[in-house]
């Protein structure tokens, strides 16, 4: 048991840290507009599909083929905020909401149009030999995935903490109207962050693809992974979003493994409404009042 | 008052749905159709359940097609596993799910937020792959066969036709009785909470219990809409009931109207249809259906029924009111601003009305601290029954933290509070709402989603009693109560000079004419002790003098009041007694005179010089 658990363990990293990127996606959004971005997933899917082809289609090496699938993504996800977030004329977040599960529905239909709905795969970023560390093993693709993940997560800490663009998004998610007046441009903000979260979207699609198989609508259960672990660790909060997704991502395969695999997605989601029971506001959230 | 540009009380709609409903199926050519329509049935049942808890309640729920499929379910398997009868088995199958719907509500309703969106969501997750899993039980991913349909002695309900009268009938029950409920005194609480659930409370609605009923019931339609499905098809599969249509179901919702349930009718119609309207582009059918729901949500943000109903100018004839209103406000107020100018002094009475006596309500040693800060430490004072007791102190003396001690916002840390002899600190708002207190707000906390009448009959909500049952049948009882509630409030609108804009959405106030709003509500209730919280602030000379006298008059029907308010002129000409604060303690206390005099104060507050 303890010899498969620190295999347990390491899978369940490499699932969290997908899952966390995911949860910083919808994070980010909702930190500047207040609503769940359902096209997150879809993000997830498009980065696979488009690494997918420009690899096995194109014959592209990695190096070229890996920014410019996330661009690829960054921008779908800056134009969905273009043409269906912004000329939304409700501001209500519940319209919102759903005017993203809309363009969700959208995009899945265009990926089964564009990729078919058959199933593919993509060969590891570098060969299949394995690492044996601390009684679990490793394959190179894991590797990639904590490194990728890694940078990813310190290069977002020090994107919002430390530029001035950083700081903008962040006083324009704070107080839209103060920040309007200070002179930052909210709209563009807001865009940003879409670009952000296609950018994050497409990072976790692309390095999970070699480990898994990739189909148009790969990124739907992924994505709700992700909002489970964004909740799990408090919405809204960044640092939240990685614990929460690394957490989800351990208690749900070692849960898989002690139980069975069948149940995984009830142990997950089980584990998340208990938490959301005892704790509603997640690991690392605080609650929010009114006041009167 | 969206439901209220139906008709109000009319029963057209209802007979127009009736006498279309019956002619229907003579209108159709192809029998498939009559397999829609009693899809579009099934759906509508759940989706009025689900309008009345996402536009009225405004908690959005993603696990409705889990009640649909337990519903299903249960029935499927009551009936073919147990010989259930088909009936009882749609009831016990509704009761297992309210009981369901009940220990997932009761935790996660208590959150503002995604919370429930994420619960349900999981809930609805997880009730899928229970269902596949438990084969032995509910047959698997390749589903239940064999389900027998409904029969009333020998006469089954086997054919689309039949099944199409007996699945719109219940589906014209759903629609009558979720009308009742959201004109009702529920459906006022209901809206209220949707716009401010801490002021709701505030006023006597009960919002917790009120979520959680309007959820449970909510899936108790989806479960029969389940049932009926079950013994409709006699087969039941997993895919049916997947978080998809979860999805699909609310966007039945948004998409028709929020806040109508003939817009719930004509979402369920509509995007039940949509597919087979959109079957013959094939593999392009995904791509049109998400664009034609994004580019409603973006154009009618307020749902497709609304919006139409907006273009055929059914809300113009208000507006133009509202213009008239407006300059007769004006002019009113222009001739009171040179004949109402008396200076406050005046108003004060030097002889007092007899004897007020009895403390009504007493506070002891109250604290309360915000992380290491503390607000409010060892305050105690009495408020004498009939009397105006003002509370002041600078800005952050805790005083607004206090009214909200007093009314159960906040749970003090130590001390007591007793009220009318009843000890009611820890109690909610809602309770302490019906033992006779009510209370106004500094930050205003109107509910804008509703009427300036329906703003004051939810103020009478703690002295009423319609609950959820009664609402949905409308009684003989019901409707006197309302008729009463409904004179009580134009009553309370009169009193403070709103009578001419009881129909107006309350949200087109002017400011002077919410504050004023927000004390109609306050005083509808006929409370023993009424808090006001800064009444005046923000408000010019003339408008100041007017609250006072009113504030007088409140006094003078026997209302008690204590009164925060940063106008030292007003405090001092109407008060009975002063209670000062600074940072979070009593530093004086006594007769507008005695408060003037103290050196505490004056040093403190007034910085020397009144």
């Amino acid at each position: 048991m303890t010899d498969h658990l620190a295999q347990f363990i390491v899978a369940g990293l490499t699932t969290g840290s997908i899952y966390a990127l995911i949860a910083l996606g919808f994070c980010i959004i909702h930190n500047a507009t207040g609503i769940v971005n359902f096209t997150q997933g879809d993000f997830v899917s498009l980065g696979g599909l488009v690494i997918y082809s420009l690899l096995l289609s194109l014959k592209a090496p990695l190096i070229l083929a890996f920014p410019l699938s996330v661009l690829a993504v960054t921008v779908v996800g800056a134009l969905v905020e273009r043409v269906a977030i912004r000329p939304a004329r409700s501001r209500s977040i519940v319209i919102l909401v759903f005017i993203t599960i809309g363009v969700s529905i959208f995009l899945r239909g265009v990926f089964k149009i564009l990729w078919g709905k058959n199933q593919m795969g993509l060969p590891p970023f570098s060969g299949d030999t394995p690492i044996n560390f601390a009684g679990a093993t490793l394959m190179p693709q894991n590797l990639w995935i904590f490194g990728i993940t890694f940078l990813s997560v310190i290069g977002l800490q020090y994107f919002f903490s430390r530029t001035r663009l950083g700081k903008a998004m962040r006083a324009a998610s704070c107080n839209p109207r103060a920040a309007l007046l200070m002179g930052v441009n909210v709209n563009s903000m807001v865009m940003l962050s879409f670009a952000f979260s296609g950018a994050l979207g497409a990072v976790a699609g692309i390095i999970i693809v070699p480990i898994t198989t990739l189909s148009y609508d790969i990124g739907v259960m992924l994505g709700l992974k992700g909002f489970a672990a964004a909740v799990l660790g408090g919405y809204g909060s960044s640092l939240g979003a990685v614990v929460g997704g690394l957490l989800l991502g351990v208690l749900e395969s070692v849960g898989a493994g002690v139980v069975s695999s069948t149940y995984k997605d009830v142990i997950s989601f089980g584990i998340l409404l208990l938490v959301l029971f005892v704790r509603p506001s997640g690991i690392l959230g605080h609650g929010n009042t009114e006041r009167l | 008052m969206r439901i209220r540009s139906f008709g109000g009380r009319s029963l057209w709609g209802p007979l127009v749905l009736a006498v279309f409903i019956v002619l229907f199926p003579l209108l159709l050519s192809n029998p498939y159709y009559l397999n829609v329509a009693n899809i579009i049935g099934l759906n509508t049942i759940i989706v009025i359940g689900l309008t009345l808890l996402i536009g009225y309640a405004g908690q959005v729920s993603l696990g409705h097609a889990a009640f649909y499929g337990i519903g299903a379910y249960a029935s499927a398997i009551l009936t073919v596993t147990y010989g259930v009868s088909p009936w009882l088995a749609l009831v016990l199958a509704a009761l297992v799910t309210a009981t369901i719907a009940l220990f997932i509500g009761i935790p996660t309703l208590k959150l503002h937020g995604h919370y429930l969106v994420m619960a349900t969501l999981g809930f609805n997750l997880i009730t899928n792959i229970i269902i596949v899993q438990c084969d032995s039980v509910t047959g698997g991913p390749s589903g239940f066969p064999g389900v027998p349909p409904l029969a009333i002695g020998h006469w089954a309900f086997d054919s689309d036709i039949k099944m199409y009268f007996l699945i719109w009938s219940m589906a014209f029950i759903g629609i009558v009785l979720g009308l009742n409920l959201s004109r009702s005194r529920v459906g006022r609480g209901l809206r209220a909470l949707y716009s401010g659930e801490s002021a709701a409370n505030c006023m006597g609605v009960p919002t917790n219990k009120y979520k959680v009923k309007m959820f449970v019931l909510s899936a108790v339609f989806a479960s029969v809409a389940g049932s009926l499905y079950a013994h409709y098809l006699s087969f039941v599969s997993p895919k049916t009931f997947d978080i998809f249509f979860s999805v699909e179901l609310v966007t039945m919702v948004i998409v028709g109207g929020m806040g109508s349930i003939w817009g719930g009718l004509f979402g369920s119609a509509f995007l039940t249809s949509l597919p087979n309207i959109l079957s013959s582009f094939d593999e392009y059918k995904d791509i049109f259906y998400g664009l034609i729901l994004v580019v409603i949500l973006i154009l009618t943000p307020e749902g497709l029924i609304p919006g139409i109903l907006q273009k055929l100018n059914i809300y113009r004839k208000n507006r133009r009111q509202r213009n008239k209103n407006i300059l007769d406000d004006c002019s009113d107020r222009a001739g009171s601003e040179t004949i109402g100018a008396i200076p406050l002094s005046d108003l004060s009475f030097t002889t007092r009305h007899e004897g007020p006596n009895d403390t009504i309500l007493g506070i002891y040693d109250i604290a309360k601290s915000f992380g290491g800060i503390a607000a409010a430490s060892d305050v105690t004072f009495e408020v004498q029954k009939g009397s105006i007791t003002s509370l002041i102190g600078p800005n952050g003396a805790g005083k607004t933290t206090t009214i909200n001690l007093i009314y159960g916002v906040y749970k003090p840390n130590r001390g007591k509070i007793v009220f009318r002899n009843n000890r009611i600190e820890g109690m909610n708002p809602y309770q302490i709402a019906a033992m006779g207190m009510a209370r106004t707000f500094q930050n205003l906390q109107i509910f804008d989603n509703i009427t300036v009448l329906e703003n004051v009959m939810v103020g009478a909500h703690s002295i009423s009693h319609n609950e959820f049952f009664i609402s949905m049948l409308h009684t003989p009882s019901y409707r006197r109560e309302e008729k009463l509630i409904r004179e009580k409030a134009m009553e309370a609108l009169s009193f403070f000079g709103l009578e001419q804009e009881a129909d107006l959405p309350a949200g087109q106030l002017s400011f002077g004419e919410q504050k004023r709003l927000e004390m109609a509500r306050a005083i509808v209730s006929e409370p023993e002790l009424i808090l006001l919280d800064e009444p005046v602030a923000g408000l010019n000379r003339a408008e100041s003098i007017e609250i006072a006298g009113l504030m007088m008059k409140i006094r003078s029907r026997g209302t008690t009041v204590l009164l925060v308010e940063h106008d030292i002129n007003v405090v001092m000409s109407i008060s009975d007694k002063v209670v000062v604060l600074n940072y979070g303690t009593i530093i004086a206390e006594g007769s507008p005179i005695e408060v003037q005099k103290n050196e505490a104060v004056l040093s403190a507050y007034l910085g020397g010089s009144l």
